[in-house]
């Protein structure tokens, strides 16, 4: 192939108008926390959270209870007295809601407690607690015997479940409640845009992220680390206690090995270039397995920023990755996204003809965009729009379909 | 690209950019800025979650909400807990809600009918913008659902002329897609039969044109109950081509979101479920939707042709099969069939198991299973990225999986015979080669018969579907109708050719040239016949075999194409190893007749 001149500059802008453009940083992203039935929001629309306010509560074991009647004149009767009174407990419905309403001070559960795992009482915020007087609702916050599963044994002792309410039938309620709760917390600062009961906590993130492809996990918060890389890659050996928190940037591809030794040591996320589907779904059995357990770990989550295949993370993002390295990052999984708060970041000198390719056999090479090709005859026998591109290191142009290019924008 | 398309124009030959403008010395920018624009844009896949009674309901029903291009979650009483299901309705990617029972629920579906109805209307209200549709026998249950919306009655969309679910709420949806020639068509007011026609053969066009006072929609057609049939001849499954969605219409109408619909059952309209997938359509379609486009240009393509014609779409958000047939005493009428499935995108979004499978079993290249997997998922992520070398082999064997889903899933438009026009569309058939093009609708149109075989190259079907009026619209592809499609070639298919040594011979004859060709069981024979050549195809099969009709000998005439005649003697349906080797094998000796550049 032949060197070619690189072409004045309106030429050369027609031609990068063909390419496709990809967006290194956005700025103050709108980031979603899906909840499931028996899961509630801690927090309110418009109100400010900062990291690691709790945000949510999760309800893992989640399961259908009969909440009884709860309405206060079906409560109360006509003359005054329960309705529930004299009936049998699994049809006694009326004190839960009345009691979870007017829940005490001192009924609640020792503050001590760790905020990944909590029970039924805990209420982290004013706003909850005013949630409590509404009247009974879909998706209204309730607790109440565990009896009320139908579980009950004669000499066991009774737990209380907590969930949310999920609907009325001929007046009585059916709501999803658990043991067990999950604090959710909020790994970035920003205001709460949107805030429901069991469908969904919306939360517009302070500062600025940079898009991933691909995310799994969960939302989780650490420092940055960007170790050397050898020939972009990260050693799963790298991955060592001395990393616990951290976000570590791993290079081209994450392995699976990498996940469990990194998820072993503590550390709160990875980032890379592509991850297979096969790691994924290794990652997301182990996750539903500890959840499972109920027992409680550290959020992990991890964002590869091109896709499933390998590929090196392009240059531009390194650099900013890099010049962010020893920051607090968020990673978070919906859409998947490495949010920083800082209030400035040098960003990488880029040439406006710089190219990358993003898919096919050059997929993660870089340089420059030198002219288009026309229609060109590729492999296989496609006929494709073409662009003639050098790549960096290299005296020799090549031809390369515009489809398989990106540039960056900023 | 409208300004480097000019701007090349204007640089080869000015002379036509200035007959095209129809000005002295145009310039580019003043071109772009000031001509009309016609805008088609393909609807991001919508997830709704289907709830019954029964699991068998729930599958009837599923089925015709995948036809109306829905992504499905499912779930029945009888199946999952109530958590469960509350959790499929209130996730954020659910966009609605279809409740159904039978016209007459069984005990099976009654008896869970008044929680799901509880659950759903609950959901309603802490979703508000969750539309709800309450089919068939759930329809009932109206009144659990005051309260939970605050825009009014519910509204009642295409309930079956049986169904007690008639209301007087304006009916917006088409009940046919009969269309009939619109210079034919009656007038507006009063309803008469035109003129001279002859009253058995032309009443289904005239009827089918009627627009009734309730009709909003211009163009759209209502066939009442009293309509006379179709025709006495076999015709495919009536269902709506329409241009508006019954839910655009109402909010046009309305001023509001229809957030609470009342629908028929699964079984209504013939097919069955016809009616229901016609108001799911509707409620998920944007009113300018390519993919409904496609169908309907077909439609106005068949009757500019006068030709059955039949398109398969594959597309990255879904995939689309129709059939439009002309009808009636001088083929005035034309009635048009159509299923959209999101599962019939190439890279579906989150593609099953069964998916993956589809993909291996037309792969010509040994990969492992995680490997196409992620291969699968990328080509989503950059859907017109790697599209040369093994990446347009890849390509390939994804359109051809999509394409098998799309025919496993109508099989009511596979038993009709070998359309005589057959189009393929969608951007992943453009970008490939047109010998593999013919011969991926070769292994998978597997119908006796001979038909020509056209590619959407330009991908312009779906933007000329969004034409409203359907006049203009067949005017343009009567004018666009020899350069819109790219010609592949004929395909002559017969069943029941046994194998042995030699199925017979073929003698074609074109204006100059006689060629003889001896044919060969068990493969695809390819003739020489350029693009806008006819030729005389004498066909004389050593067996009977069955070509429209039975026979030994057959003429017939054939048109060329980029890839000429293909002759295809292997078996009907296609029988393959189940060892992926010898399929794989099998498979790779046919695509390298057809493409021999694959390994450049």
């Amino acid at each position: 192939m032949s060197v070619v001149e690189r072409p004045s500059g309106p030429d050369i802008a027609a031609a990068l108008s063909r390419v496709a453009t990809r967006r290194i940083l956005v700025f103050s992203p709108t980031i979603h926390f899906r909840l499931s039935p028996g899961d509630r929001a801690l927090v309110a629309p418009g109100e400010s959270v900062s990291t690691g306010t709790p945000i949510a509560e999760r309800t893992p074991d989640a399961e259908v209870v009969d909440a009884g009647r709860l309405d206060i004149d079906a409560a109360l009767g006509k003359n005054g007295r329960a309705a529930g009174a004299g009936r049998p407990t699994q049809d006694a419905g009326s004190s839960a809601l009345w009691r979870e309403g007017r829940l005490e001070p001192g009924e609640l559960l020792p503050e001590k407690r760790s905020q990944m795992a909590t029970k039924v009482g805990q209420w982290p915020s004013g706003a909850a607690r005013q949630e409590r007087r509404r009247p009974p609702e879909p998706g209204k916050w309730w607790v109440g015997g565990g009896e009320r599963r139908g579980k009950s044994g004669r000499n066991r002792p009774t737990p209380r479940v907590g969930g949310t309410l999920l609907f009325e039938k001929q007046g009585r309620w059916r709501a999803a409640a658990g043991e067990h709760h999950q604090i959710v917390e909020s790994p970035v600062a920003g205001i709460v845009r949107e805030a429901r009961n069991s469908v969904e906590v919306t939360i517009e993130a302070a500062g600025a992220a940079i898009p991933g492809a691909i995310a799994a996990g969960e939302p989780s918060r650490g420092y940055l680390d960007v170790p050397r890389l050898t020939d972009g890659e990260l050693w799963a050996s790298a991955l060592d206690v001395g990393r616990a928190g951290a976000i570590v940037v791993a290079g081209s591809r994450i392995s699976a090995q990498a996940i469990s030794r990194a998820r072993a040591m503590s550390i709160r996320g990875l980032i890379a270039g592509s991850v297979g589907q096969g790691e994924l779904r290794d990652l997301e059995a182990s996750q539903l397995r500890q959840k499972a357990s109920l027992a409680p770990s550290v959020p992990f989550g991890l964002i590869a920023l091109d896709g499933h295949q390998r590929r090196p993370i392009a240059t531009p993002v390194l650099a900013l990755l890099a010049a962010l390295s020893g920051r607090e990052v968020a990673i978070v999984t919906d859409p998947p996204l490495l949010i920083f708060d800082v209030s400035e970041v040098p960003l990488p000198d880029l040439s406006p003809d710089w190219i990358r390719v993003r898919s096919g056999i050059h997929a993660g090479r870089e340089g420059r965009l030198l002219d288009t090709a026309g229609l060109y005859r590729f492999r296989s026998g496609v006929h494709l729009e073409a662009a003639v591109v050098r790549f960096v290191d290299e005296t020799d142009t090549t031809i390369l379909p515009f489809a398989d290019l990106e540039r960056f924008i900023f | 690209m409208l300004v480097g398309l000019l701007s090349r124009v204007e640089l080869t030959d000015p002379e036509l950019l200035a007959e095209l403008a129809g000005v002295e010395r145009p310039t580019v920018s003043t071109l772009v800025a000031t001509w009309p624009r016609l805008e088609a844009r393909t609807t991001p896949p919508r997830r709704i979650a289907v709830l019954a009674g029964s699991r068998r309901q729930r599958r009837r029903l599923e089925e015709v909400a995948l036809r109306a291009g829905w992504l499905v979650s499912g779930g029945s009483a009888d199946e999952m807990d109530l958590v469960a299901l509350s959790r499929v309705v209130l996730s954020t990617q659910t966009a609605a809600v279809l409740l159904g029972a039978d016209h007459s629920p069984g005990g099976d579906e009654r008896r869970h009918l008044p929680d799901l109805a509880a659950l759903t209307a609950a959901a309603k209200r802490l979703r508000p913008e969750l539309t709800v549709i309450l089919a068939g026998g759930a329809a009932a249950f109206e009144s659990t659902f005051a309260g939970a919306t605050d825009i009014g009655p519910a509204h009642v969309l295409a309930a079956a002329p049986e169904s007690p679910l008639r209301s007087a709420v304006p009916e917006a949806v088409v009940q046919s897609s009969v269309v009939a020639d619109p210079v034919e068509a009656a007038p507006p007011q009063p309803p008469a039969p035109p003129e001279g026609a002859d009253p058995g053969a032309e009443a289904t066009a005239w009827v089918a044109d009627v627009p009734a006072p309730d009709d909003k929609v211009e163009g759209q057609s209502k066939a009442s109950p009293e309509a006379p049939p179709a025709a006495d001849v076999a015709t495919p499954p009536v269902l709506a081509a329409g241009r508006d969605s019954a839910a655009s219409t109402i909010d046009a109408e309305r001023g509001v979101s229809p957030q609470i619909l009342l629908a028929p059952d699964a079984g209504a309209g013939e097919p069955a479920g016809a009616s229901l997938q016609q108001v799911l359509e509707g409620l998920r379609a944007l009113p300018n939707d390519s993919r409904l486009g496609v169908a309907r240009s077909i439609g106005s393509l068949a009757y500019v042709l006068d030709r059955v014609v039949e398109v398969v779409e594959i597309g990255l958000q879904g995939g689309l099969r129709a059939r439009s047939e002309p009808i009636g005493g001088g083929h005035s009428a034309v009635v048009s069939s159509h299923a959209c499935f999101a599962n019939a995108s190439f890279s579906p979004a989150d593609p099953s198991e069964e998916v993956i499978d589809s993909v291996f079993a037309w792969s010509t290249t040994a990969l492992d299973r995680h490997r196409l997997t992620d291969r699968l998922h990328d080509l989503r992520l950059v859907p017109w990225g790697d599209a040369d070398g093994d990446g347009a082999v890849f390509r390939l064997a994804a359109a051809k999986a999509a394409f098998s889903r799309l025919v496993d899933a109508t099989a009511e438009l596979t038993a009709y015979p070998m359309p005589a026009l057959t189009v393929a569309a969608g951007g992943i058939f453009a970008s490939l080669p047109p010998s593999v093009v013919a011969l991926a609708i070769a292994d998978l149109g597997r119908r006796p018969g001979i038909g020509q075989l056209v590619c959407d190259q330009a991908r312009m079907l779906g933007p000329l579907g969004a034409v409203e009026d359907e006049a203009e619209r067949r005017r343009l592809l009567a004018n666009l109708a020899d350069d819109l499609l790219v010609p592949l070639g004929c395909l002559v298919l017969p069943a029941g050719v046994k194998s042995g040594r030699n199925a017979g011979q073929l003698r074609l004859q074109g204006i100059d040239t006689t060629s003889e060709i001896e044919l060969h069981p068990g493969a695809i024979q390819v003739v020489d016949l350029p693009p806008g050549r006819t030729a005389k195809a004498d066909f004389d099969f050593r067996d009977t075999v069955r070509l429209g009709t039975r026979g030994h000998h057959f003429s017939v005439e054939v048109g060329g194409g980029l890839c000429g005649l293909l002759v295809d003697l292997r078996d009907i349906p296609l029988r393959m190893s189940d060892r992926a080797e010898s399929r794989r094998a099998a498979l790779d000796a046919w695509q390298r007749g057809m493409w021999p550049g694959v390994d450049e």
